[in-house]
């Protein structure tokens, strides 16, 4: 693992408080009430070894930021020109870090032709791409499950499957990615309020926040979440310079992350990488306040579906037949 | 144009009326609208994406054409499109060129009330036998939209993914694989 020189002790921003995060320092270590648990109490409870191996993992890793949420405009700014700062001494990469705030009036949602979809992955490698994913280990937001034509079996389904040649003959495809459930069960586990999900029905992951308990990654019914088991490296070339700091910034190891539905492009109007790769047409994306919207058009006129409906999730990602 | 139409605004790129000989007037625009939606979205504009520009031997007529007469029967091609003897798979296989293509202006294409389009608006002509598809594709269900959800979208004609001599979608090589998930994280 390369370090660059840049360990928690030598990089001096580590250490550098951040206005917000001042405040709370003093907090007491247990607190009560309404307030999102302080998660440095959890921190700082666990054994100080594990904390500084936590912590141990470059610069890009900032466990002493206030949470996303309580960040002031000045927080943010100051915040995100360090991660500039930082992204560029590492990786020589000028990135500008954002974070788009929710429009309103606007709920996301998602929808994919199932009788469209046929398993060539592209959407999978438009967004490693977009959201800056590892190439080593390759782990990949979207799953694409290939089923036998006629079943819906998930227990049999096969993500990785070679091919030369998509479709292949009695196969169906159906691909997954986080459903942006309304009701979301890895929001509600978390321990520390490291995600959850915001006005307009994306559920995010607060890099800095999170402790890496993968509590989440076991709540969710549809594998769509990742840990970042290693550093996660993403070749200089790659990186797309366009992040948001809740969505597609370059992570730290020992995180959690998933898809977001694009936030740094859907929030400023643009389609999701995904959507805008699928050669097939199969994937649509919108706005569900928008009686005229194309989610809404297909929620009334197709026969829609969702996955695992009987577990209460409420995705925000709907199958149809076209 | 001259006919004003409120909302949406269905601006087919690349010159729609200069491409059909004249500016046409209100009906005929009309009839090659889409649905209007209520004011909610007024501000939509739906670009459908132009074709023409796109085609390597455009403009027919001046490239090759004009120095030949047309042939009304079905024939083996034995020069420029040869490839089209085996390639043709869409539809009644007796089916010739002038099913579709236009014999008079070979630069245009013939839709079934015998009028003339251009192949930007390909669309016009699969929706003639493609009803219910031509529907979706108008209402964004069917067919592919890229730009911005917030109003600005690009719609791609039916020519953009199928090719209309053989029309089903072609096969494709998958990207790779994804690594399986590590310490007994299960799907
Ligand atoms: S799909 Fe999984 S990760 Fe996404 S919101 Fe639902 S429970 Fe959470
Ligand atoms: S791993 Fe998941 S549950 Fe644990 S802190 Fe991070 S976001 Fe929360």
């Amino acid at each position: 693992m390369k370090n660059d020189g840049c360990t928690p002790r030598a990089c001096p921003s580590s250490e550098a408080p951040v206005a917000g995060a001042t405040a709370e320092r003093g907090a007491p270590l247990l607190q009560l009430g309404r307030r999102p648990p302080d998660r440095r109490a959890i921190l700082g409870a666990s054994v100080a070894a594990v904390a500084a191996a936590a912590t141990g993992s470059g610069c890009g890793n900032h466990r002493f930021d206030a949470h996303y949420k309580e960040l002031t405009d000045e927080d943010k700014r100051r915040i995100f020109e360090r991660i500039e700062a930082e992204t560029r001494a590492r990786t020589g990469v000028d990135v500008k870090i954002s974070a788009p705030q929710p429009m309103d009036g606007v709920e996301f949602a998602y929808a994919l032709d199932l009788s469209l979809c046929n398993g060539n992955r592209r959407c999978a490698e438009a967004c490693a791409r977009e959201n800056n994913l590892p190439d080593v280990p390759k782990f990949r937001y979207i799953q694409v499950l290939e089923m036998d034509r006629g079943t819906l079996d998930f227990e049999n389904a096969n993500a990785y499957y070679e091919h030369d040649e998509v479709p292949v003959p009695g196969k169906v495809y159906l691909p997954v990615q986080c459903q942006h459930c309304a009701n979301p069960p890895c929001v509600k586990v978390c321990p520390v309020t490291a995600t959850w999900r915001e006005p307009d029905g994306l559920v995010v992951v607060d890099y800095n926040w999170c402790i890496g308990c993968r509590y989440c990654i076991a709540a969710c019914p549809y594998f769509g979440r990742r840990f970042n088991f290693h550093e996660p490296t993403v070749r200089p070339r790659d990186i797309n310079p366009d992040q948001g700091y809740i969505s597609n910034r370059l992570r730290p190891v020992g995180v959690v992350e998933k898809c977001t539905f694009c936030l740094q492009r859907t929030r400023v109007g643009r389609y999701p990488a995904c959507l805008e790769a699928c050669p097939t047409g199969a994937r649509k994306f919108g706005n569900l306040g928008d009686p005229n919207g194309e989610v809404r058009i297909m929620l009334e006129r197709k026969r829609v579906y969702v996955l695992k409906e009987e577990l209460g999730t409420l995705p925000r990602f709907y199958y149809f037949y076209g | 144009m001259s006919c004003k139409k409120t909302s949406p605004t269905w601006a087919v790129a690349a010159g729609l009326a200069w491409a059909l000989g004249a500016a046409p007037g209100c009906d005929e625009h009309d009839r090659h609208a889409f649905p209007a939606p209520p004011a909610s979205v007024a501000a939509e504009t739906v670009t459908v994406e132009p074709r023409t520009q796109l085609l390597p031997t455009f403009p027919c007529s001046s490239r090759c054409h004009s120095a030949r007469e047309s042939q009304p029967d079905k024939r083996l091609l034995t020069e420029f499109h040869t490839f089209r003897n085996t390639e043709f798979h869409h539809g009644d296989p007796a089916g010739w060129c002038y099913q579709c293509h236009s014999q008079k202006n070979i630069d245009r294409l013939v839709i079934a009330s015998g009028e003339l389009v251009t192949f930007d608006e390909a669309y016009l002509l699969c929706g003639g036998c493609h009803g219910d598809k031509l529907r979706d594709w108008r209402l964004a269900v069917h067919g592919k939209t890229m730009g911005h959800w917030t109003g600005n979208k690009i719609r791609r004609s039916c020519t953009g993914c199928h090719n209309p001599h053989n029309p089903t979608f072609p096969h494709l090589v998958p990207e790779a694989p994804p690594v399986r998930p590590e310490h007994g994280e299960r799907m």
